[in-house]
């Protein structure tokens, strides 16, 4: 490709980003979005951009692109070079050039009909000739792995599709910088850690800067270079992965990894950067010879002073009385025409849920999870096979804001019926609110709460509580806020079914794990017993120890504490973890 | 649940065909109907767009776009029959109506009312065909050197028209999933959500947009080096047509032209001459009052056939291999059956 020379020579002289004393608010904002912000990325680094939710992570990705302020408003201060080019001077079309930008929701991202024309969009603008939009979109489709959806249009992309079409109009350009804010978000396992080791290795093989915002870390910290914190809108910690987990293991518990809890809970140094490095980490420290997946038997494992890690931790299905069910589905079939004629997505499913069960519903992107939950909430009719409710369902679909259409909470759920509904979610406080005056919890709360108005019998609930995918974009805290709210809800009475990409998220609330697989039931069980049986579909502590029945940090510093055959480092070496240097001291 | 009516990309001959060839072919059709009365000439238009979106896997569309104009058809046909009361044949006498007066239903304002309706469906059955099978894409890539503001404009309207019906959906699914208890949503309420939330898509949409290179000014494509310097006209015609340099096809950018282009325009322009010559001829002989008089002269009849023919145009022919192959007959029977006299 002949376009940006000019930029090639300047780059090799200038960092893919600088970012220099930044400062920013959005229009109207009352507290500024960016503070005295300085960072450098420097040509083929892959970077982390680790926070909460609202730290500025989504605002500096987009000042380093040119969409603040040019596209947003609001005041700024400081500077911006991209790849030798002003960013404050130049708009996000100038920019465009040595920079791509792939933003969370990806439904809004494809502007053309078809993936082919979409893909083949920006090199358009630029003038390119026929034969090299030809030639690039081929390569960045195969390198995707997309070139069977060229032909497909848009709206008949699933969103694991779209997001990777995005990525591929954003990369056919070949930019010098690419920015992404929470890619994998809406992808499941599978597709997300692909997408993170295509990253890794368009980062490699193609020497493209990466700088990433992610809330599940522990998906990208093996692949990163460098990660930087933020906090407030400012630059908390900068440094190499292994350095980050030391910070915030005393700065933010809520960023570190489930390896490197389970490290801390153990007092083990270093702490992992993946499930590669704990393995050689904890290998090493097994009695000499023994593998790790040889310090523990298969069946069963280490039990923990309350009970078995390898057994249910749920109640069996056996042990319930038939008359607590809550849901009965019965060879349930359902066919759907997303445009290219009528498929079966539900083929034949059977699933039983009991009142006060935690039940995660998992399974890649397009096995029938969402349909499936629509198919109880009568949303979908089936063309076989029946579903039984015991007392009503309440469905939280994927985007809580589709619930909230007026301007006071108290407008939405009028009467008692209303209050009943706010006390049960937790929100009787926020009776007077502006709905968009709310945090993202409380909004999904407060939509929660709208689908359970009426169906409570007193304080009692609906026989079902259905969620689908709350999880995205939430950071570790309001994930834990979701744990314990699913969990108030199932000690009241309602079976709670989660339809989750989210493996450590389903690990820490659900007792019981559905998977499903091409419209299916290919496993269901108890969720320590899922969640560790296989690789995709297994928690990081799962992937490290291999012990079935461990998935959580605390059940594994548990089990390792349990092996009298491995040497655990607070027994030998307790508080040691305090004197490593540089932890927290990064920037 | 995908509209009828989006672009689907085939390979068939209608979806291959630039967005020119297509539009000339149905674009005949439709100014055919929009040209003559004469049901029997506007029935053949349709039935020949019928069979043109059969053969070209626009089914779904044409059957909603009947459906649609059908009902349209009726509503046309009722509405005539009530306000006109010209027409010497009295079906009935409905009395004196508030603001209508004397209303007597005629034989021939229904046959008006029904030609009106006809005209109506054949042309929304060539829109639902152009709207199934031509790629927008190319429609708008082909528009934007013309009118660059326009073609932008039409990229965010054609986007945002999915996106929009797919939030409408999943709003009127939260709707129906909200508790007993809790507010009733009515259309206004949802309709205000649905346009304040349409308007954040937009921005995000532009957005995208701005991203992508829109807001650069129009740029020349780069000519092949090679090409400028030596035989660059003949060379960038051949590039134009196979797809560049050093390649023979690929799937996007190459997409220019089809070889089932001349066919379209051709069988467009035939359709045209015809229509013309047809009303030189006296092809569209119809009178709906004092009395329903069709005309089936031979160039009614001609022009009706041509109009059948020429739905036609978007058949493909299965490929037949040219050269057959021989079995090697004689070899399998000498491997597999022992020679006279061996063994």
């Amino acid at each position: 490709m002949q376009f940006g020379t000019d930029l090639a020579s300047r780059a090799r002289a200038a960092p893919a980003l600088a970012v220099e004393a930044l400062s920013y608010a959005y229009p109207d904002a009352t507290a500024p979005a960016l503070s005295d912000v300085s960072l450098e990325l420097a040509p083929g680094e892959l970077v982390v951009l680790a926070g909460r939710s609202a730290s500025g992570k989504s605002t500096l990705l987009r000042a380093a692109c040119g969409l603040v302020p040019h596209f947003h408003g609001g005041e700024i201060e400081g500077r911006v070079e991209v790849a030798g080019l002003d960013a404050l001077a130049s708009g996000p079309g100038e920019l465009a050039s040595a920079v791509g930008y792939l933003a969370q929701d990806p439904e809004t991202q494809v502007v053309s009909t078809t993936v082919a024309a979409e893909i083949e969009l920006p090199l358009e603008m630029r003038g390119e000739p026929p034969s090299a939009r030809a030639r690039a979109v081929e390569e960045v489709a195969l390198a995707l792995a997309i070139p069977h959806l060229l032909g497909r249009t848009a709206d008949t992309l699933s969103g694991g599709e779209l997001q990777r079409v995005a990525l591929a109009a954003v990369l056919v350009t070949r930019p010098q910088l690419v920015l992404l804010d929470e890619p994998t978000s809406q992808l499941d396992p599978v597709a997300g850690d692909e997408l993170i080791w295509l990253l890794r290795r368009l980062n490699e093989e193609w020497g493209v800067t990466i700088l990433l915002a992610e809330h599940r870390l522990e998906r990208c910290l093996a692949a990163a270079d460098r990660v930087v914190a933020m906090d407030g809108g400012a630059i908390a910690f900068d440094g190499p992965p292994r350095d980050f987990l030391g910070w915030a293991q005393e700065a933010d518990v809520a960023l570190e990894t489930p390896a490197a809890r389970l490290f801390s809970l153990c007092g083990i140094e270093p702490l992992p950067v993946g499930v590669r490095d704990a393995r050689q980490t904890l290998a090493g420290r097994g009695k000499a010879g023994t593998p790790l997946t040889q310090l523990f038997p298969k069946e069963g494992g280490p039990r923990s002073p309350r009970g078995g890690f390898g057994k249910s931790t749920s109640r069996s299905e056996d042990a319930r009385p038939p008359s607590n069910e809550a849901l009965l589905v019965h060879d349930l079939w359902v066919e759907l025409d997303a445009g290219e004629g009528p498929r079966d997505i539900l083929r034949g499913i059977d699933l039983a849920l009991h009142r006060g069960e935690r039940v995660a519903l998992m399974g890649r992107n397009g096995a029938g999870k969402s349909t499936l939950l629509r198919s109880i909430a009568g949303l979908v009719a089936p063309v076989r096979g029946k579903v039984e409710l015991a007392d009503g369902v309440a469905l939280l679909t994927q985007n809580p804001g589709d619930y909230l259409v007026r301007e006071r909470v108290r407008d939405e759920l009028p009467g008692e019926a209303g209050a009943a509904a706010l006390r049960a979610v937790g929100l009787e406080h926020a009776h007077d609110a502006d709905p968009r005056d709310l945090s993202g919890g409380e909004r999904q709360r407060l939509a929660l709460a709208i689908a359970l108005a009426g169906r409570m019998e007193g304080e009692g609930l609906p026989a079902l509580v259905a969620l689908d995918e709350p999880t995205r974009g939430m950071d570790r805290a309001r994930k834990d806020e979701l744990v314990s709210l699913v969990a108030t809800l199932a000690d009241c009475g309602a079976a709670v079914l989660v339809a989750t990409h989210d493996v450590e998220f389903a690990a820490t609330f659900a007792e019981r794990v559905v998977l499903l697989g091409e419209g299916v039931v290919i496993a269901d069980g108890p969720a320590p017993e899922i969640l560790s049986g296989g690789w995709y579909f297994a928690t990081e502590v799962a992937r490290v120890l291999d012990i079935p029945g461990v998935v959580t940090p605390d059940q594994g510093a548990a089990a390792l504490r349990q092996s009298a055959d491995f040497v655990v480092w607070d027994q030998i070496a307790p508080q040691t973890t305090k004197s490593r240097e540089g932890n927290g001291e990064g920037r | 649940m995908r509209s009828p009516f989006a672009y689907t990309p085939r390979r068939g001959p209608l979806q291959s065909a630039s967005p020119g060839a297509a539009v000339a072919y149905l674009g005949a059709f439709a100014v055919v109907a929009f040209a003559y009365s004469s049901p029997v000439v506007l029935l053949a238009a349709g039935v020949g767009l019928v069979i043109a979106g059969r053969l070209a896997g626009a089914g779904a569309a044409v059957r909603a776009a009947l459906r649609m104009g059908l009902t349209l058809a009726l509503l046309i046909v009722a509405v005539n029959a009530l306000v006109v009361d010209r027409g010497e044949t009295v079906l009935a006498r409905l009395g004196e109506w508030p603001l209508l007066g004397q209303i007597n239903v005629t034989a021939e304002a229904l046959a008006a009312g029904a030609a009106i309706g006809l005209r109506a469906a054949v042309v929304m059955v060539a829109f639902a065909v152009y709207s199934a099978c031509v790629d927008p894409d190319r429609v708008l890539r082909a528009l934007r050197p013309l009118a660059g503001r326009s073609a932008l404009t039409a990229t965010l309207v054609s986007r945002l028209v999915p996106v929009a019906a797919a939030d409408a959906a999943r709003l009127r699914d939260a709707a129906r999933l909200r508790g007993p208890g809790a507010a009733p949503v009515g259309r206004a309420p949802l309709a205000r959500r649905l346009l304040a939330g349409s308007l954040d898509r937009a921005v995000d949409v532009a957005a995208t947009l701005e991203l992508r290179g829109y807001s650069l000014a129009p740029r020349r494509p780069h000519p092949p080096a090679a090409a400028t310097f030596f035989r660059w006209k003949p060379m960038k015609k051949r590039c134009d047509r196979v797809g560049g340099w050093g390649r023979s096809g690929g799937r996007a950018g190459v997409r220019r032209r089809s070889r089932y282009d001349r066919r379209f325009y051709a069988v467009g322009a035939i359709l045209l001459a015809a229509a013309i010559a047809g009303k030189a001829l006296g092809a569209d002989a119809f009178s709906e009052y004092p009395t329903v008089a069709v005309g089936l002269g031979p160039a009614t009849l001609a022009l009706s056939a041509l109009l059948l023919l020429a739905g036609f145009a978007p058949f493909r022919r299965s490929p037949v291999p040219r050269v057959a192959h021989p079995t090697p007959r004689s070899q399998t029977a000498s491997n597999s059956l022992p020679a006279r006299g061996g063994i």
